[in-house]
């Protein structure tokens, strides 16, 4: 079995693009939240959204055209270019075969979708363009990073929803760790949407300003977007080049609820990190931080605090949610959060739950509140669940 | 990877539900005609783009599952658990709470439900308040609707991935149900793939262009997947061994494709320790003879030019179940019934996805295993 490491973070995210703005964004606990313009919110009572308003696809992108390809497949080709600029690998000593892609997605194109739902209110299924038809498949975001980095192995989209980057990640790690690939780049990609935004409002699981996990007053999430791809690299190629490893992958544990297609379930959510921790050999005195899933719902906070409590004791480690600055970026979410956990290692500090006002007494998570915290952090859990009841949770440590 | 077992599967296909309705038709198919499927008449009320579709005729999840937990299924949901269960039924798994935790499931689709999706889009622009949809509905947007109810249908709680593969949706489910279970975190996995025949599906069948000669198509296929070492509720059958699966890109597609897809071929040789003279049948996603895209660099790869299945001519376009349904046929094909015969599946993307797994074919019923 290889060990596994982290060498590079590509965020394209709405609170700073690259691993430098988002690290400073994190420790300064901004807020990527804004009113919506990708769509047309009027109507809506809530109007905001954690859109990412300043990536410029051709500023970044060197082989895929922006013409072709959707907003998902973008933002996952942009934050791959990121993550191989930020672990300084050169691709041509990369033997082929060796680097692949695995994306994690809930909505694929989902802006895509949109424009074609709308051509077809217009004027009926033939008047949809066969151009943007042919964008639609969600396999084009692994495809994307491919084609962005030209890589010849496999090229992987996992739609697990909210967790799917997580999944996403943990593949990757089997690759690495059972030696079939050198380099991985694995992560997800979501571009908020106007059908997200209703189904959330109308499970009464949108919040209407702000997103604030772990408060007494949570309302629910805010939607969010973005792309979030890591390098990961057996520890041995990136020793070999010289590579600074910003932390190791411990290793992950996925299960599923099978009891509901949108209530997690605290019991199955436990046994998820039971068994990411026995498959990282770690123990919960071990865990330093956990990066949340934390969605800022009643229920998600709720279970995620029981399932913590129930492994960790009465005193768990501190956990905080990073969709209180970014909103809730679906597939993304779980890279976003695989980020924040590299950053958490690398950089010595626990990144904030803002907009955190009052304690709720049914929790009893401390979730560093408001202001990010300097840390030792040498094990972190990074946690997602996702509609389908589907638990992943990735571990990665200091790198030894 | 060292390769995994059928112990049990299911296909629901335009001949019907069940591998006997599938077996049926493939004994009454002429060989190499292009079916044109049934005729869709008054399935939907919308405009469809063709007269037939190879759509399963009055098809109804109730049905076979109960009023209990379907009536928010969605088309590619209800064709999805339907499969699922059959394919438990006939593998013969027992189910019970010790052994739920190790199965896992393991889907491919295109984007899921795009009728779901669109539908759900429309009513947010039609309404007179935008947010008037049901929330009851919206699980059926996310892609992995029809994996999660599977699971819940059935208890099974183990890893619960959904792939998004396009074409190379049902190759890329086994290349990572595969390792799933290698690497110990289930022991078995129910894999298949499922798309639904919808005005959505057909209508992008045609107008991409991949529709000239046959029309859209919907499917489900299921394959109970162990290792050949698994205790006996995992089912007592051997029906076929998945010996080796590979997937590559080749950036740009074109000749890159085709070396990556040539490099697959030779993957899956080498793993499963196999000559290439022995493979004797090739199922590929074309449909016409004069196309060999796909078929060229096989052909190529091997040295030689094995018989060459167009499962779509049969079954239509079923994107990521296509896949799918092509070891179901060969699995329930009198022409491989020997013993021991090889076969590859493979699949060639739109952009530069590639892939091929090699697969053995034991005797009719399977072998007992132990």
């Amino acid at each position: 079995m290889a060990r596994v490491v982290v060498t590079g973070v590509g965020p394209v995210s709405s609170i700073g693009i690259g691993i430098a703005a988002f690290a400073e964004a994190l420790r300064t606990g901004r807020s990527g939240i804004s009113p919506i313009t990708s769509f047309d919110p009027a109507g809506f009572p809530h109007r905001n959204a954690g859109e990412v308003h300043t990536f410029d696809p051709a500023a970044h992108l060197r082989r895929v055209d922006p013409a072709e390809w959707g907003r998902s497949s973008q933002f996952a080709a942009g934050a791959a270019r990121l993550a191989l600029a930020d672990a300084r690998l050169d691709l041509t000593s990369v033997a082929p075969g060796r680097a692949h892609a695995i994306m994690g997605t809930t909505s694929g194109e989902s802006a895509v979708a949109e424009a074609l739902t709308a051509q077809i209110i217009e004027g009926g299924f033939a008047a949809q363009d066969p151009a943007l038809l042919t964008q639609l498949p969600a396999n084009r975001l692994a495809n994307a990073v491919s084609e962005e980095l030209g890589l010849s192995g496999e090229s992987l989209t996992i739609a697990t929803a909210c967790s799917a980057s997580n999944y996403a990640i943990g593949y990757a790690y089997d690759l690495l760790a059972g030696g079939e690939a050198d380099v991985v780049f694995a992560g997800g990609a979501d571009s908020v949407c106007r059908w997200a935004h209703a189904g959330f409002f109308r499970l009464g699981a949108l919040a209407k300003d702000a997103c604030t996990p772990f408060d007494k007053d949570r309302a629910g999430i805010l939607t969010g977007e973005g792309g979030a791809v890591l390098t990961l690299e057996t520890y041995d190629h990136a020793r070999k080049r010289g590579a600074t490893v910003y932390a190791e992958l411990l290793g992950y544990g996925v299960n599923c609820d099978a009891i509901h297609p949108v209530t997690p379930d605290a019991p199955t959510v436990a046994e998820c990190m039971r068994i990411a921790h026995r498959n990282s050999g770690v123990s919960p005195s071990d865990v330093d931080y956990i990066c949340a899933h934390g969605t800022g719902t009643q229920v998600n906070d709720l279970v995620e605090s029981k399932a913590v409590i129930e492994v960790f004791g009465e005193r768990p480690p501190p956990i905080s949610s990073i969709k209180s600055m970014l909103g809730h970026t679906m597939g993304a979410a779980c890279g976003f959060g695989a980020i924040a956990s590299t950053i958490a290692i690398d950089r010595g500090f626990l990144p904030p739950t803002v907009n955190w006002t009052t304690a709720d007494p049914e929790l009893g998570v401390d979730p560093v509140p408001n202001a990010a915290r300097p840390a030792t952090v040498r094990v972190v859990q990074n946690d997602g669940f996702a509609f389908g009841g589907n638990n992943a949770i990735v571990m990665l440590g200091a790198p030894e | 990877m060292s390769g995994v077992v059928v112990t049990g599967w299911s296909a629901l296909t335009s001949a019907g539900v069940g591998v006997d309705a599938l077996a049926k038709r493939l004994a009454l198919a002429e060989a190499g005609q292009v079916e044109k499927g049934h005729e869709i008449g008054d399935l939907y009320e919308e405009p469809m783009p063709a007269a037939n579709g190879h759509f399963l005729p009055s098809f109804s999840p109730r049905e076979h599952l109960g009023r209990k937990g379907t009536s928010t299924f969605d088309r590619a949901t209800g064709l999805a658990v339907v499969c699922c269960q059959e394919a438990l039924r006939e593998a013969g798994v027992s189910l019970d709470d010790e052994v739920r935790p190790r199965i896992g499931v393991v889907l491919g689709t295109s984007l899921g439900s795009f009728k779901s999706t669109s539908d759900y889009t429309r009513e947010t622009l039609v309404q007179d308040k935008p947010y008037l949809v049901n929330p009851m509905l919206f699980p059926n947007t996310v892609m992995n609707c029809a994996a999660g109810q599977v699971a819940i249908r059935f208890g099974l709680r183990g890893a619960n991935t959904t792939i998004a593969g396009g074409t190379l949706g049902f190759l890329n489910v086994l290349r990572y149900a595969g390792n799933a279970i290698e690497r110990g975190h289930v022991d078995v996995v129910v894999a298949g793939a499922v798309e639904e025949f919808t005005p959505h599906r057909a209508w992008a069948t045609r107008l991409t262009g991949v529709a000239d000669v046959v029309a859209a198509g919907e499917a489900a296929g299921m394959f109970v997947l162990a290792k050949e070492n698994t205790p006996e509720w995992a089912g007592t059958r051997q029906r076929a061994g998945v010996l080796a699966v590979a997937t590559a890109y080749g950036p740009g597609g074109g000749e890159a494709a085709e070396t990556a897809l040539a490099g697959c071929v030779h993957r899956v040789l080498a793993k499963a320790g196999i000559d290439a003279f022995e493979v004797s049948t090739v199922y590929t996603g074309e449909v016409e003879d004069g196309d060999e895209r796909e078929f060229g660099p096989i052909a190529r790869a091997l040295g030689h030019r094995p018989d060459r299945v167009m499962v779509k001519r049969l079954f239509g376009e079923c994107d990521a179940a296509s896949g799918a349904v092509a070891l179901g046929v060969l699995l329930a094909e009198d022409r491989d019934a020997r013993p021991g015969g090889l076969s590859l599946l493979t699949a060639r993307g739109a952009d530069g996805a590639v892939g091929a797994a090699i697969v053995r074919r034991y005797a009719d019923g399977g072998l007992d295993r132990g």
